[in-house]
Formats: C-alpha cells, sequence, structure tokens
C-alpha cells in the first residue's frame, strides 16, 4: 500500500514538474512571438530590438557560416578563468587570514574597506597603463572584479564561526590546524562558495570591461564591432551567447557547491553517507576475510 | 563555404606565421582606436599579402579607448607608433612629450560634424544654442575648430559625449535629442548604410586636416629605423593596392574583418569612404605637409584646442618617408593580382 501511494506521489510529482516545464516553455515562445510580431510590425525599435529571427539567423552566420564568434569566446573564457581563479586564490586566502587574525585585520580592513568603494571600472584604464597591454592588465582586471566577494565571504565565514563550539574544541586541546579544518571550513565553506557564484558571475562583465577597452580581440570587441556597425542582430547573438555562459557557470557553481558543501543539503548528506558506508562494509569484509 | 575559407585563410596564416618566426621577426607595438578594421585597410591588405613579415616585422597591435593616454605608452617604450590627431600631438608637445610625427596615415580628416539629412541645419553656424553629440571626448577639439571657423566658440553649444556605441548615436541623432553628432567616417557610415540618411555639414576649412599620424619616440628614431622603415613600407603598399585593385582590398577586408563584412553594401560603403581617407594625397604616400600643419594649429589655439602654437619644424620628421616610399609599384600590383586570382 506504502508502495502505491509513493508511487502516486511520484508520478503525480513528475506530471506536474511536466506541466511546469510546458508553461514555462509556452510563456517564453507567446513572448518571442510577441517580440517577432512587433518587429515585424514595426512596433519595436530596431536599434534596440531586432527581430528573433534576425538574430537566429545572425547565431547561425557567428556560430556557422562565418564562424568568427569562436576565436573571441575562447579568448574571452581564458582571460575569464584565470582572473577568476588569481582573484579567487586572493580573495580567500586574504579573507581567511584576516578573518583569522584580529590584528591584521584592524591593519587591513581600512584600506579593503576603501578598496571597495573605489569603482573597480575607473580603476581600468589605470591599471592598463601601469602593467601595460596585453593579457595580463586584462586578468587584472577581470582579478580585481572578482576578488571582493570571496574575499568579504570568506571574511564573513571564518569570524561568523561558532565561538562555543570553537572554545570546545580549544578546550580539548585542538591545534589550530584541527579548529580550521574540523570547524572552520566547514562552516566557512558555504559562504565562500556563495562569494565564488558571485565572483564567476562578474568575472564576465570584468572581461567586457577590458575588452572594451583592450580592443584586440575577444568577445567585448566583437560586440563593439557589431553595435558600431549598427548590426545589432549579431550584437544581441553575442549577448545571449554570454547570457548563455553565464546562467550555465552559475548552475555548474550551484552543481559543485552541493558537491563541496555536502553537509548543507540532504542529497548530499545521503549521498556521502552512502558512499562512506559502502567504504566501511569492504573494509569491514577485508577484515573479515584475513 | 566562407568558413571554409575562414579556416583555409586562418591555417595559411598560421603556416606563414611559423617560418616567419623562426626569421626572428621584430615586434612593432602599435597603439591605435580600432582592431583591425576597414577603416585602417593598409594593415589588413599588406598582412593578407605577407608584406610584414617579408619586411622582418611582426605588427603588435594594441587596440585601446581613448580614455588610455597613448603618448605616455609612447614615452614608456610599450608601443613604437601611436596614432595621434593633430591636437593629442601639439599638446603632447607642450606638454614635453619628445615625440616626433613621423607620418600622415589620413590626409583628409576622417572627422566630421554630420546632421540628420532632412533637418534644417546647413551649416556649423546653424548649431548655436542647441546641443551636440559627441562620440568621445577627442571630437571635442574637431568641434571646436570648425565653430571657431564660422566665429562661434564650443560655450555656443551645448556638448554631450555619446560614446561610441552605434544605437545611441543612432538613435540620438534620428530622435533630435541632438542636432548633429561630431564623429568619424565610421560613424557615419553605420547610420547611412542602416536608413538613417546623415549630411555632413564639415566646414571645408576643416577637411585637408591630417589625422591618425604616427608618432614616435624622438630617442628611438634611430634604435627602431630598420623596423619602423619596414612597418611603414609595407603599410604603404597596403595603401597602394588600393589605388589600382581596390577588389582585392574589399576580398581580403572580407576574409580578415568578416565582422564588417556581413552587410555587403555596408562594407563596400565602409572600404570607399576609408579609401578616401587612407589613400595619400601627397607624391610620396604618407608624406608630412608641414604647410597643413602649420595653417591648421592658429584655428586650434582661437578655439582653445591648443593653449599655444608649436614650431612644426620641432615635431614634424620624415626620416622614414623616403624609405617607406622605396617599392616596385608593379611588383605589388602582381602580386595583389596573383592573391586575388588565388582567393576569390
Amino acid at each position: 500500500m506504502a508502495d502505491v501511494v509513493t508511487q502516486m506521489a511520484a508520478t503525480g510529482g513528475k506530471s506536474l514538474r511536466q506541466r511546469q516545464n510546458a508553461t514555462h516553455i509556452g510563456i517564453f515562445l507567446t513572448l518571442i512571438l510577441l517580440w517577432e510580431l512587433g518587429a515585424l510590425m514595426g512596433w519595436l525599435d530596431p536599434l534596440f530590438f531586432p527581430a528573433p529571427s534576425a538574430i537566429l539567423t545572425s547565431f547561425w552566420r557567428i556560430y556557422f557560416a562565418q564562424g568568427n564568434i569562436w576565436y573571441h569566446l575562447y579568448v574571452s573564457l581564458g582571460l575569464v578563468f584565470a582572473g577568476f581563479t588569481a582573484g579567487s586564490i586572493l580573495g580567500i586566502g586574504l579573507g581567511a587570514v584576516v578573518g583569522m587574525n584580529g590584528l591584521v585585520r584592524r591593519f587591513l580592513q581600512p584600506y579593503v574597506i576603501v578598496l571597495e568603494a573605489t569603482p573597480r571600472i575607473a580603476v581600468a584604464p589605470l591599471l592598463i597603463a601601469a602593467l601595460g597591454f596585453g593579457a595580463t592588465s586584462k586578468i587584472a582586471i577581470i582579478m580585481l572584479v572578482c576578488f571582493f566577494a570571496p574575499f568579504i565571504n570568506t571574511l564573513s565565514g571564518v569570524i561568523n564561526v561558532d565561538r562555543d563550539r570553537m572554545e570546545l574544541m580549544r578546550s580539548l586541546g585542538a591545534s589550530k590546524l584541527q579548529v580550521l579544518r574540523k570547524l572552520v571550513l566547514p562552516e566557512a565553506v558555504p559562504v565562500i562558495m556563495a562569494g565564488e557564484r558571485l565572483a564567476l558571475t562578474s568575472a564576465l562583465s570584468g572581461v567586457l570591461v577590458a575588452e572594451f577597452i583592450q580592443r584586440d580581440q575577444g568577445i567585448g570587441t566583437l560586440i563593439l564591432t557589431y553595435t558600431r556597425n549598427l548590426n545589432m542582430a549579431s550584437a544581441f547573438a553575442c549577448i545571449l551567447t554570454l547570457t548563455l555562459i553565464g546562467f550555465l557557470i552559475f548552475k555548474g557553481m550551484e552543481k559543485l557547491d552541493h558537491h563541496i558543501a555536502y553537509w548543507k543539503n540532504e542529497a548530499g548528506l545521503r549521498r556521502v553517507g552512502a558512499k562512506r558506508a559502502q567504504a566501511w562494509a569492504t573494509a569491514q569484509r577485508g577484515q573479515s576475510n584475513a | 563555404m566562407k568558413m571554409f575559407k575562414s579556416l583555409l585563410v586562418s591555417t595559411a596564416l598560421a603556416i606563414t606565421a611559423v617560418p616567419a618566426l623562426a626569421q626572428d621577426l621584430t615586434t612593432v607595438n602599435m597603439i591605435n582606436p580600432l582592431p583591425r578594421s576597414t577603416n585602417f585597410f593598409p594593415l589588413v591588405v599588406a598582412e593578407a599579402l605577407g608584406y610584414f613579415a617579408a619586411e622582418g616585422v611582426e605588427v603588435n597591435l594594441l587596440p585601446s579607448d581613448t580614455s588610455i593616454p597613448y603618448v605616455a605608452f609612447v614615452q614608456n617604450g610599450q608601443a613604437d607608433l601611436a596614432m595621434l590627431d593633430p591636437v593629442e600631438t601639439v599638446n603632447a608637445r607642450l606638454a614635453g612629450a619628445n615625440i616626433n610625427t613621423v607620418f600622415e596615415v589620413m590626409q583628409n580628416a576622417p572627422e566630421a560634424i554630420g546632421v540628420l539629412d532632412s533637418s534644417a541645419y546647413d551649416s556649423v553656424d546653424d548649431l548655436a544654442g542647441t546641443t551636440v553629440g559627441l562620440v568621445s571626448d577627442r571630437d571635442r577639439a574637431f568641434l571646436q575648430a570648425s565653430l571657431d571657423v564660422v566665429g562661434k566658440s564650443i560655450d555656443d553649444v551645448q556638448t554631450v559625449v555619446l560614446g561610441e556605441s552605434g544605437p545611441t548615436l543612432a538613435a540620438a541623432i534620428r530622435d533630435g535629442e541632438v542636432s548633429a553628432i561630431s564623429g568619424a567616417a565610421p560613424d557615419w557610415i553605420a547610420l547611412n548604410a542602416n536608413g538613417i540618411n546623415v549630411r555632413l555639414i564639415t566646414p571645408q576649412e576643416m577637411l585637408s586636416s591630417p589625422a591618425n599620424t604616427f608618432a614616435v619616440n624622438a630617442d628611438m628614431i634611430e634604435e627602431k629605423r630598420a623596423a619602423i622603415e619596414g612597418f611603414l613600407r609595407a603599410w604603404n603598399k597596403g595603401m597602394y593596392v588600393a589605388k589600382v585593385n581596390p577588389e582585392m582590398v574589399a576580398q581580403a577586408l572580407r576574409l580578415g574583418v568578416p565582422a564588417e563584412w556581413e552587410n555587403e553594401a555596408a562594407g563596400q560603403l565602409f572600404l570607399d569612404m576609408s579609401i578616401g581617407m587612407n589613400v595619400s594625397t601627397t607624391e610620396r604616400l604618407g608624406d608630412l605637409q608641414s604647410d597643413v600643419w602649420t595653417a591648421l594649429q592658429p584655428r586650434l589655439l582661437s578655439s582653445g584646442a591648443i593653449p599655444e602654437l608649436v614650431d612644426v619644424g620641432t615635431f614634424l620628421n620624415d626620416t622614414y618617408i623616403a624609405a617607406a616610399n622605396d617599392f616596385d609599384r608593379a611588383v605589388v600590383e602582381a602580386e595583389a593580382a596573383a592573391w586575388l586570382a588565388a582567393n576569390q
């Protein structure tokens, strides 16, 4: 009987999900249709809203017929990941040091606040002037854009660790490393991961800023070329490509977050629990065989 | 098919680049406002024909927003050549920058003041009391000088920097938010190609102004002589091809900068306009016109674009021009024709 109820619930849940998906797709297609109609009838300004059919044609052209977007995408994504990695390492590393050391925090805090208040985009031309042209200065711009979210989140994750538990661990003679591994990191990781998600999506904005200033190559340069020539359909195709990449990055980071901070969600706990149980059982079997 | 051609050209470029690297090429770093573009077709054509590599030169383009101080990059050695306009050149000299202008890329100013074709504005004089859009801050000086020609000053108009975004420029002029736009050739081409017809009302006196001239660090003239002469010779060959074989230029651009040629008519219009600006009117290609620079400065001075006059002899330096023109025209013609036959 219980099986039947579970099965019915599962079937009901599935059909509800299907209905929801169908509704989403319906709304999306209606909006696109209205957009196309608006463009056809001249209700929408083609300078700002090119017809979806024109954007679709542009997708075909830049990806397949001409194939000119691939190289620019490759360049931009390379910069995004390099800048993100550098910004994350610096942000998490410095955040952890500042969070765990009151003295460092006292001295560094004012500089960090000033740096955070400084608009990063305004600093970009200065960074290029200081570091010269090429990938280094672009990566530095992206790094700067990516730095603060991991830094602030790591700092807050480390500072907001449960004091009572920390005192307990210390009174039981836990070393600093043990406190870090067993208490601080597990509590801070979900917050750090949230910062990483933010940083990776802002890295896309960072690469655009860098490429709008240094216009040699990359998706930002391509967008500039298209908008300068009023080829808005192709510019939209590039922008939608970035939107899709941003979405995929966000979803990917969400999955990674679930994987790393598994103790924060039910499914993760079950997965790791099952894995550990299996490992334990294997070890037991090995022992009894011996 | 186009993709296949692009791949073929890329592969060919990659293959030719390998022996070129083996030849130990000298890198010439050049800072300018645009990436490879129809607007500067001599570069694309010379690259397609392998002229830079043949001169032992590798071009490293540093296209940058005009918010970057180009002169500083020439002075600190990050750039060997900087594309400057006359106002930047004179102001840099006055600020003590030790630069020399060695080549005039464009002898007919690409800058212009455009109004909507259907508007009532017939001359710059009519713009008094209206709001004029600037594509970038650089265009303020050109507007100042143009207003000065008709006895007006920059204070007689309101100015607003619109930025380089095509839709913003197009909407601003189409919807009457600005009476005119002070910008450059690519801006007008995009508008005209998209059905927003623009009429240019630039004063005649401003049309012969040199633009996008190459400046170098005066201290490096001898040290960089071989590389820069080679670079300018290759550039001149690219420029010369447009005189004798514009179809080859168009095809090189279709393959080299496909993003500007998605609309064939717009690409061709862009090229026609760019040929007019890039092909030198002087006997020696890229030659320096000291009389034009001398005549230009009082206008820039009275418009406030420059604070004082500078003796052109202190910064115009034609030391590379003879060598840059020393090439066999017939060979270039034959090479361009052969390239076109192979790439059509």
